[in-house]
């Protein structure tokens, strides 16, 4: 299996590209996303991305306020209580991002038919409601039947929606640990994170914590994502902030909404990326861009036990340093 | 007594919540109502958020999200959405839940996707034109308006939030009433009500138009028809709803610890 793990800027640089269809995961917005992964996607200018997810995020509301983002399917397109994503919200009203409207269910069914092989799953989401009558790829016609078709039933004769099956160039998905060759433990909900891990052509994790492979052999039944599923493994502590990470650290109240303010105009979206996004390279930096007293905060989680029965196989930035090996 | 219209509507929507129901909690008011009946009067409600967070009770203050940490910290079970929102919420297995809406119409279709100038919507023009305001889309209400055994749909009644038809079905009520759904074949039975602060609205059983059915203390039904966009029709067995007892405000003001109804 060997040594998987890369640096952030080599994963993106690696295995994304411009045009590219492209999927992430993921909880809810003020769930675990790979929000860094989006920070570094935006540092090195990746465009024309035809995103996935279930969600939004934070990460999809930068690039989307950078136009990097051309099209999308998603089944939820805001922040929650946070309210709208402002960075979305004006690239989809400008007409520069297309978005293609599914829900929180037939999204993750969608993923699941591509990582089953089969082209679609029937189901009865999304049909009978304009998620299948509107299709801003074929704006011209409504109600449109090629979105969601409506088939029939080959064994009562009734009516049944197909949802078609996505099969993603790349899902870089968080997880709360990972071993170096790829085996991986979500804390929380997995939301998509299982059938996106089948469903994708090349996997990247996005990990918390780097954890010895003992650990997964003590915890075999929550090793979701097995070592072979993936391509390369990245390090990224406070990674998923200004969103949560179960068992890690909280979600920052006050960036979240200012983020969120920022990204509102095209003048705010150059400040706030001046400010906290090319301001950085390396995760240690990256905690003083947040700020050491907001991460000492942040990180006093009510749900920090649950990472209790792990910590003995934590390793160290000095041994990860190590394992590195210079890349 | 003294309490708002948001409490009113919130100790309302809890009330229809049944002692030993599975129900699914979005966030905000959804799950404010929910966590007060489970508190109030339904202790053995078992709720659940849509990416599979079981057995938990917000801590700390209403969750910024379903999965926020704070509701993710005293869980019993954490699965995935295929398992919540396909298995459990389209498949018709849960009981009872509550979504909410930018625009709500005669027959309970919701929009949450979207504000067209009106007569540019795609239904109007036979086209999907951009909306002039984008919104969050349906997340899993659309799953929830097609599989739960009955929802109630929450809303602020405003005159240009309740009309005749949604500029765009995020989540299907009853379509174009009667029996509509069954041409979907939906295994959920539709919304059960829309519970406003001004009141509460309930499908005629046949046509499935939703009518007037109640009122608050503080409220009236000429003041409900006013603020309703469409002509609505008044129960003949229009009443009043008992206003909050003390202890079920002080069960809501519990669960509401940051008191985000009385603002």
């Amino acid at each position: 299996m060997g040594n998987k793990l890369i640096s952030m800027q080599e994963a993106v640089s690696k295995y994304t590209w411009d045009g590219m269809t492209f999927a992430h995961g993921g909880g809810l917005p003020v769930g675990s996303d790979c929000t860094e992964f989006f920070r570094e996607m935006v540092r090195q200018g990746v465009k024309d991305i035809n995103s996935i997810s279930h969600c939004s995020c934070q990460g999809i509301n930068l690039l989307a306020a950078v136009g990097g983002i051309s099209r999308i399917e998603v089944g939820f397109s805001g922040l929650e209580v946070y309210g709208f994503a402002n960075g979305l919200r004006r690239a989809v009203e400008s007409g520069q991002t297309i978005l293609e409207d599914y829900s929180n269910g037939s999204m993750p069914l969608r993923i699941l038919a591509g990582a089953l092989g089969i082209p679609f799953m029937p189901s009865y989401i999304s049909v009978g409601s304009d998620q299948e009558w509107c299709s801003a790829d074929e704006p011209d016609v409504y109600p449109n039947t090629k979105k969601i078709p409506v088939i029939q039933d080959p064994f009562t004769g009734k009516n049944v929606g197909a949802l078609s099956a996505v099969v993603p160039d790349l899902a870089v998905i968080h997880v709360t640990m990972a071993d170096v060759n790829g085996n991986a433990i979500i804390l929380g909900t997995e939301w998509s994170r299982f059938e996106l891990s089948r469903a994708a052509k090349k996997v990247v994790l996005q990990a918390d914590y780097i954890v010895d492979t003992d650990c997964m052999r003590q915890y075999p039944n929550l090793v979701r994502i097995p070592d072979f599923l993936v391509d390369a493994v990245v390090y990224a502590p406070m990674g998923v902030w200004p969103a949560c990470s179960t068992g890690c650290y909280d979600s920052d109240e006050e960036h979240f909404y200012y983020m969120n303010k920022m990204l509102k105009t095209e003048e705010g979206t150059q400040e706030y990326l001046e400010k906290y996004v090319n301001s950085y390279k390396t995760s240690e930096e990256l905690v003083d861009v947040i700020g050491k007293e907001k991460v000492d905060l942040i990180s006093k989680s009510d749900t920090a036990f649950l990472m209790d029965p792990y910590r003995k196989w934590i390793k160290t930035d000095a041994e990860i340093k190590e394992l590195m090996g210079g890349r | 007594m003294d309490y708002t219209k948001n409490e009113m509507m919130a100790i309302a929507t809890g009330r229809e919540f049944k002692d030993g129901e599975l129900a699914i909690l979005g966030v905000g008011l959804s799950m404010l109502a929910g966590y007060f009946a489970k508190k109030n009067h339904a202790p053995n409600m078992n709720p659940f958020t849509e990416g599979g967070v079981y057995g938990s009770t917000p801590v700390g203050g209403l969750p910024w999200g379903i999965e926020d940490n704070r509701i993710s910290t005293n869980a019993t079970s954490f699965t995935n959405g295929i398992d919540a929102l396909c298995m459990l919420v389209a498949s018709a297995k849960v009981d009872n839940a509550v979504i909410g809406c930018a625009q709500v119409d005669k027959y309970g279709n919701v929009n949450t996707t979207g504000i067209w100038e009106d007569g540019q919507q795609p239904w109007k023009v036979g086209k999907y034109t951009l909306p002039k305001t984008r919104l969050n889309g349906s997340g899993g209400a659309n799953d929830i308006a097609i599989g739960a055994k009955k929802y109630m749909i929450m809303a602020q009644h405003e005159k240009r939030r309740f009309l005749e038809r949604v500029d765009y079905i995020s989540s299907p009520g009853y379509l174009d009433g009667g029996n509509a759904r069954e041409k979907y074949c939906f295994p959920g039975g539709g919304p059960a009500a829309i519970i406003t602060n001004l009141g509460i609205l309930r499908p005629d059983p046949v046509t499935k138009e939703f009518i007037l059915d109640a009122y608050f203390s503080f409220s009236s039904v000429e003041e409900i028809i006013e603020n309703t966009g469409w002509d609505l029709k008044v129960s003949p067995d229009v009443k009043m709803v008992p206003e909050p007892t003390a202890e079920e405000l002080a069960n809501l003001r519990a669960v509401d610890e940051t008191g985000s109804l009385r603002k």
